[in-house]
């Protein structure tokens, strides 16, 4: 036999064999179906399936929760001994969890059965079909979906199914130090609107020598979370239903309240990193940052730290305050075996004894109503706070939890005013559209009629 | 005239110029059978790795990029070159171009200009240059990740190094986070702290590989240091600039890690890689958006490379 295979020729097959191979290679999404997936709100039928004996628990530990999610984990695995389940530090956040979470469901390896998935997440892997009603799995094992705290659970249903369960739940709270509002003779407690606090913040700024009266939660962070507060106290908001309003003259005072805080009146700063800390480290006398901060701020606050509601606004005074942090879902790319134990393991997080644990440890709210608090609240009073505040919460503007990329947009033009002195008007009206563009492409065409 | 793969003995066509025949085959002898195999058992291995892992990815990207997919959804729809013309028809392409070109320019010159003058300076003959050659070296083998994050602690504008420092002297402390502009300019000076050492350590190889003979022959001639340098040195040192020139360059526009711990939200430091991170990875889930622009870095990072080998190595003077 006759070879005639010159280096031009192999190179020739070499390259035609990788862009072949290349090609092959091009997985991917789907192409032929035309448009986007959402998940199927179809009961799923458990009837007969074991559940499997190991799962992966992904988790970004809210709150600094490691150390309490292995001590559930643990009891679970001993009122479940064929079940074992892997804890896995999926991310340092909930953004980083999401990023590894989606770049599994693309790969369509590896998933986890548990996956924790923030406020502004869970819609997303539904309109991406990524995770399943839990509805036939909380009937089969008989969950008391009625003892959440209803606008806890409220949060993660559409379509008249439950797309998650909620987990380290958290609203904003109101942190001030207690030592510097004494030295400026001011009363124990939280402002009751922003009008008494901007009263106030010259005369803390005066007496307590702290860089700031107070400071804004760092824009990187959840900005576009922590702001509502203020839009809704004025009468504004990021959004109404699916109408974006953060151009509205409510919205826009708000934000040109806030610009003046920093740079007309000087007595607020921003946070470069995260204003728990800040406020921790004495730089500033007061902030607003998550329940789940509580615990790390108690401990790491070398002075008395004061606890309350948010400040109202000029046009609302009360439910000023938004709902947030994370729940648990499971993804539907996954085997039945696996999420019925990774229902299982839902059941028995969410079960009273084990929120009071979860809430113990990290300072995030109950999610059951019949959770013993009593020797929690003994230990860390400052939680009935926001006990309390949960009965004044308001759910979150769509803009914000359903928009994909919302948040960063939010933070963007959040930076431009409070950060480079932008104009509010003009940066609202951009964002505006930004927003609007958002919705039309992303978000629209997914939504049931 | 066709190069043969393995062929022993060498080939021997006996085509005169005005001959239109076919090239002679040879037969395959036994042995040049057995070198072809032993080539193939060195290369393929080498050529699959190759296949799988860089051109694979790089095919799939630019299939990827005529999508519109959300990262994490089964289902994709086929838009052509329509990720491409919203990328350039929006605000986000001269942001993020400008932002790339002056990241990129600043820290390619900052690096190359300053190692080169540390490089002069540790090509000095004196006491301690071992240890400074060192000490300039270090941070550029030291993780992006731990660099950044130490630095962030010595920019953050509260509790930081530098604010408390320039409080000391009753200054506050620009707000290098918050602001973009100084975002940019905050990234830009630890990448080039970072890097200066590669640069310097290149730079000082081409100095003391400098034929002394030449410096010692211009010195005779009356001229002076700057002269020398300038006259001598520089030009016979273009090949390690013109190395430098497409390593830094190449590196610089694929610098991520800093960028990514320092600017999580690339709020004025967003470069074409880190906007092509945040578009699929961030917040949008964008992948087929960040695909495109994945391919737009990969042209520019291929036309300027195309450029160098061809222009400007010409210009670069081999001793």
């Amino acid at each position: 036999m006759t070879l005639h295979l010159d280096r031009r020729h192999f190179l020739g097959l070499a390259g035609v064999t990788a862009s072949a191979a290349a090609l092959a290679a091009c997985g991917g999404p789907s192409t032929t179906g035309g448009g986007q997936a959402t998940s199927q709100a179809a009961d799923i039928d458990f009837n007969g399936v074991k559940p499997a004996a190991k799962i992966d628990f992904w988790s970004s530990h809210p709150g600094q929760s490691q150390d309490v999610e292995k001590s559930l984990i643990e009891k679970f695995q001993a009122k479940n001994p064929g079940i074992s389940v892997n804890l896995v530090t999926a991310g340092a956040n909930y953004e980083e969890i999401a990023q590894k979470f989606q770049t599994a469901q693309a790969a369509k390896s590896g998933l986890p059965a548990v996956v924790v998935l923030s406020d502004v997440w869970w819609f997303r892997y539904y309109t991406n079909g990524s995770i399943i009603p839990v509805d036939s799995l909380t009937k089969q094992l008989d969950m008391k979906m009625d003892d959440f705290q209803q606008s806890l659970i409220n949060d993660y249903e559409y379509d008249g199914k439950q797309w998650a369960v909620p987990y380290g739940r958290s609203t904003p709270l109101f942190y001030y130090n207690k030592d510097h509002f004494a030295a400026a003779g001011l009363p124990d407690r939280a402002p009751k609107t922003w009008d008494e606090f901007g009263q106030w913040a010259p005369k803390l700024k005066a007496a307590s020598g702290a860089q700031y009266a107070y400071i804004y939660p760092a824009l990187a962070g959840y900005a576009g979370w922590t702001l509502q507060n203020m839009l809704w106290g004025w009468g504004g908001g990021w959004s109404k239903e699916w109408d974006i309003i953060c151009d509205s003259t409510e919205s826009v005072a708000a934000l040109q309240w806030a610009q003046d805080s920093i740079y007309k009146d000087k007595w607020a700063g921003v946070s470069s990193k995260e204003a728990a800390d800040d406020f921790s480290a004495g730089l500033t006398s007061a902030t607003i940052a998550s329940t789940g901060s509580l615990l790390g701020i108690l401990k790491s606050a070398k002075f008395n730290v004061g606890v309350g509601f948010l400040p109202g606004g000029p046009k609302a005074a009360t439910n000023v305050c938004p709902t947030g942090g994370a729940g648990l879902g499971i993804p539907s790319g996954i085997s039945k075996e696996e999420q019925l134990a990774a229902g299982m393991f839902l059941d028995f997080v969410t079960q009273p004894e084990s929120t009071a644990e979860f809430s113990a440890a990290t300072g995030y709210m109950p999610t059951r109503k019949s959770a013993d608090m009593k020797a929690v609240l003994a230990k860390t009073p400052q939680i009935q706070t926001a006990v309390d505040q949960l009965a004044v919460t308001k759910v979150q503007d769509n803009a914000r939890v359903f928009l994909p990329g919302a948040d960063q947009e939010m933070a963007k033009a959040a930076a431009k005013i409070l950060t480079q002195q932008g104009d509010v008007k003009s940066t609202m009206t951009e964002l505006k559209a930004t927003l609007e563009g958002i919705y039309t492409k992303d978000v629209k065409p997914k939504l049931k009629a | 005239m066709t190069r043969q793969l393995a062929p022993q003995p060498p080939a021997k066509t006996n085509r005169s110029p005005g001959q239109s025949g076919k090239v002679p085959r040879r037969r395959w002898t036994a042995r040049s059978r057995r070198d072809f195999f032993v080539f193939l058992a060195m290369a393929l291995p080498n050529l699959v790795l190759i296949a799988v892992f860089t051109y694979r990815p790089l095919f799939s990207n630019v299939y990827y990029s005529t999508l519109d997919w959300t990262l994490g959804s089964p289902t994709a729809t086929v838009v052509g070159l329509g990720n491409y013309v919203t990328f350039f028809s929006s605000n986000d392409a001269p942001k993020v171009l400008g932002t790339t070109a002056v990241f990129t320019v600043v820290t390619v010159g900052g690096s190359m200009l300053l190692g080169l003058l540390v490089a002069l300076a540790l090509n000095a003959k004196v006491r301690g240059t071992t240890f400074a050659r060192s000490a300039v070296f270090a941070p550029y083998v030291l993780s992006g990740v731990g660099v950044g994050l130490v630095w962030l602690f010595i920019f953050d504008p509260g509790y930081g190094v530098l604010a408390w420092l320039l409080r000391g002297i009753g200054h506050q402390s620009p707000q290098w986070i918050n602001d973009p502009q100084l975002s940019l300019v905050m990234v830009i000076l630890v990448y080039v702290w970072k890097n200066l050492g590669y640069c310097a350590v290149v730079y000082l190889a081409g100095l003391q590989s400098l034929p002394q003979e030449v410096m010692e022959a211009a010195s005779l001639d009356g001229a002076n240091g700057f002269r020398r340098f300038t006259s001598i040195s520089l030009p016979l040192l273009s090949p390690t600039t013109f190395f430098l020139l497409i390593t830094t360059l190449l590196s610089s526009l694929q610098a991520f890690d800093l960028i990514r711990i320092m600017t999580p939200l690339g709020t004025g430091t967003s470069t074409l890689i880190y906007e092509a991170y945040l578009q699929a990875f961030g917040a949008y889930n964008r992948a087929g958006y960040s695909a495109a622009i994945s391919v737009v870095l990969f042209a520019i990072l291929l036309v300027i490379t195309v450029l160098q080998l061809r222009f400007v190595e010409r210009k670069v003077h081999y001793s």
